[in-house]
């Protein structure tokens, strides 16, 4: 064996790697071996300094701090899974009413309008409209829709049904109610996957309307999740103002203590801190780990407002 | 009843959240363990933390028992810390991407700069050797470092660490060899 390859022992005998052979084989080659020897106490140091000033094991307030970080992150990504199924399944509504005979047809000839002026680069010169209910309105398939990628999963229209996905660069218009659980439903997957943070800012103010207004869990969890994940502080604020109106629940106060904890904007940690003292005011409780929440946030805040207002908050429950 | 990790993962499958957080319980104490030393700071180490197990709850459901659970959280663990990206950008002081490759081009310029500026009689009689200690490590190459962590500071073994890694175990030797040439060049004044 080479001297280079008694290195190589070595350190995995370091490492606890070496078999009772191979350990005996350095054994006896360090007997005769000065330079093994110096090599051996040279690297036993180095390891000892680097086992000695590294940090090994997890402090519970972090591990505690993750957890709770991950919780937020589940929660956005199932909500984020059902806004999406929900929303599809409510697109696929508008092919599959009691008319379906009658839609379905209509789709087939809309489609070939739209296929057809795409691929001879013609206008159909009308407005094509698609109704249900009186409600809905598919009002904008006109010309110039600019149609991508259309495929069809099924495109036999016989039992009524058909289903196709596209690509537009034009939007569908749709107008409804806004307490309609449709355009809800549109908007609430608007304000969790648009692009653009003025889209989901909009999609936010459409919703905050002064008549009564029903909020259904999908835009509940939608909310709270942009609250604690949408990367615009503006939208943040917005949907956060938007979440105070609905009932407070357990979902409500996560959110809101998510905020104060890990929001990077003192304004917004602020309001939710308003939101949780109110919410305290009407008799809603904390529990210890919560109240701890506070504690940290006493000592790790910069800013002496929120300070003041987590002790005011420690002092209330004590 | 105690359920062990098959059962949590059957019913994760079938929708039961909280099936899914023990499982998390089990093994994140380790996993965050793992991303404290591998990152730089404790924000970064949370995210990594985070990044794993969200990974974990996507794939579970297409998860078909063709290996541990422990074995394919800890391969999507030094999956996550390979190819993360810092997010405190003055502590980046070499892009991932740039060496990921290269496994042989341990120390960039940028990377010397660590320790530009101290003798080693300075280096010696400095306060923070912890931080000194710290910077070598993080300046091995993501690979050797990663080796590095599970070997000496989690103690697993070479082969498991292959396997958490997807390569051979004489690949992982080579990280293993290699980060211990680096750190000995970068740490020699201060220990030697």
């Amino acid at each position: 064996m080479k001297h280079n390859e008694y290195k190589q022992l070595l350190q995995l005998s370091l490492f606890g790697e070496l078999k009772s052979e191979e350990q005996l084989k350095l054994k006896e080659h360090m007997l005769t071996c000065e330079e093994c020897r110096v090599e051996l106490t040279d690297q036993k140091n180095l390891l000892e300094l680097i086992s000695g000033k590294k940090k090994t094991d997890v402090d519970d307030k972090v591990l505690s701090a993750a957890r709770y970080q991950l919780r937020g992150a589940l929660r956005s990504e199932k909500v984020n899974k059902n806004i999406l199924s929900s929303t599809a399944e409510s697109i696929h509504q508008f092919f599959t009413t009691p008319l379906k005979f009658a839609i379905a047809s209509t789709t087939m000839l809309l489609i070939g309008i739209l296929v057809g002026s795409l691929f001879l680069g013609k206008s159909s010169g009308e407005e094509l409209t698609v109704q249900k209910n009186d409600e809905y309105r598919f009002a904008s398939l006109g010309e110039n829709i600019g149609i991508s990628n259309l495929r069809f999963i099924d495109s036999d229209a016989s039992d009524g049904d058909v289903e196709f996905t596209f690509e537009a660069s034009r939007p569908v218009r749709l107008r409804g109610k806004v307490n309609d659980p449709q355009i809800q439903s549109v908007l609430t997957y608007a304000m969790l996957n648009e692009q653009n943070p003025g889209s989901r800012l909009n999609s936010i103010n459409a919703m905050d309307t002064e008549a009564p207004m029903k909020y259904d869990q999908d835009i509940k969890n939608a909310l709270v999740t942009v609250v604690m994940s949408d990367e615009n502080p503006g939208v943040r604020r917005e949907a956060l103002k938007l979440m105070n109106k609905i009932p407070y629940d357990e979902s409500i106060k996560q959110a809101l203590l998510y905020v104060i904890t890990n929001d990077t904007v003192s304004g917004l940690r602020i309001e939710a801190l308003n939101s949780i003292i109110e919410a305290g005011s009407k008799g809603h409780k904390l529990n210890s780990e919560e109240l701890n929440l506070f504690r940290q946030t006493i000592q790790e805040d910069e800013n002496p407002y929120i300070k003041l207002r987590s002790k005011t908050i420690l002092q209330e429950y004590n | 009843m105690h359920l062990n990790d098959t059962d949590l993962i059957l019913q994760t499958q079938k929708g039961d959240q909280n099936a899914f957080e023990e499982l998390v319980y089990r093994y994140d104490r380790i996993v965050l363990s793992i991303a404290m030393k591998y990152a730089f700071n404790e924000d970064d180490a949370k995210d990594l933390y985070q990044e794993v197990f969200i990974r974990v709850y996507r794939g579970l459901k297409n998860f078909r028992f063709q290996s541990e659970f422990s074995t394919w959280l800890f391969r999507i663990t030094t999956n996550v810390c390979l190819t993360y990206k810092t997010r405190s950008k003055e502590h980046l002081k070499v892009s991932i991407e740039s060496d990921f490759d290269n496994e042989e081009n341990e120390f960039s310029t940028t990377k010397e700069l660590v320790y530009d500026g101290s003798s080693p009689e300075e280096i010696s009689s400095g306060a923070d050797l912890g931080e000194i200690v710290n910077s070598a490590v993080e300046s091995l190459s993501p690979k050797q470092k990663m080796t590095f962590i599970l070997k000496h500071y989690e103690g697993y073994k070479i082969r498991e660490i292959a396997e958490m890694m997807n390569c051979k175990e004489g690949t992982v030797k080579k990280y293993l060899f290699d980060a211990i040439k680096n750190l000995r060049k970068k740490l020699s004044p201060v220990y030697a």
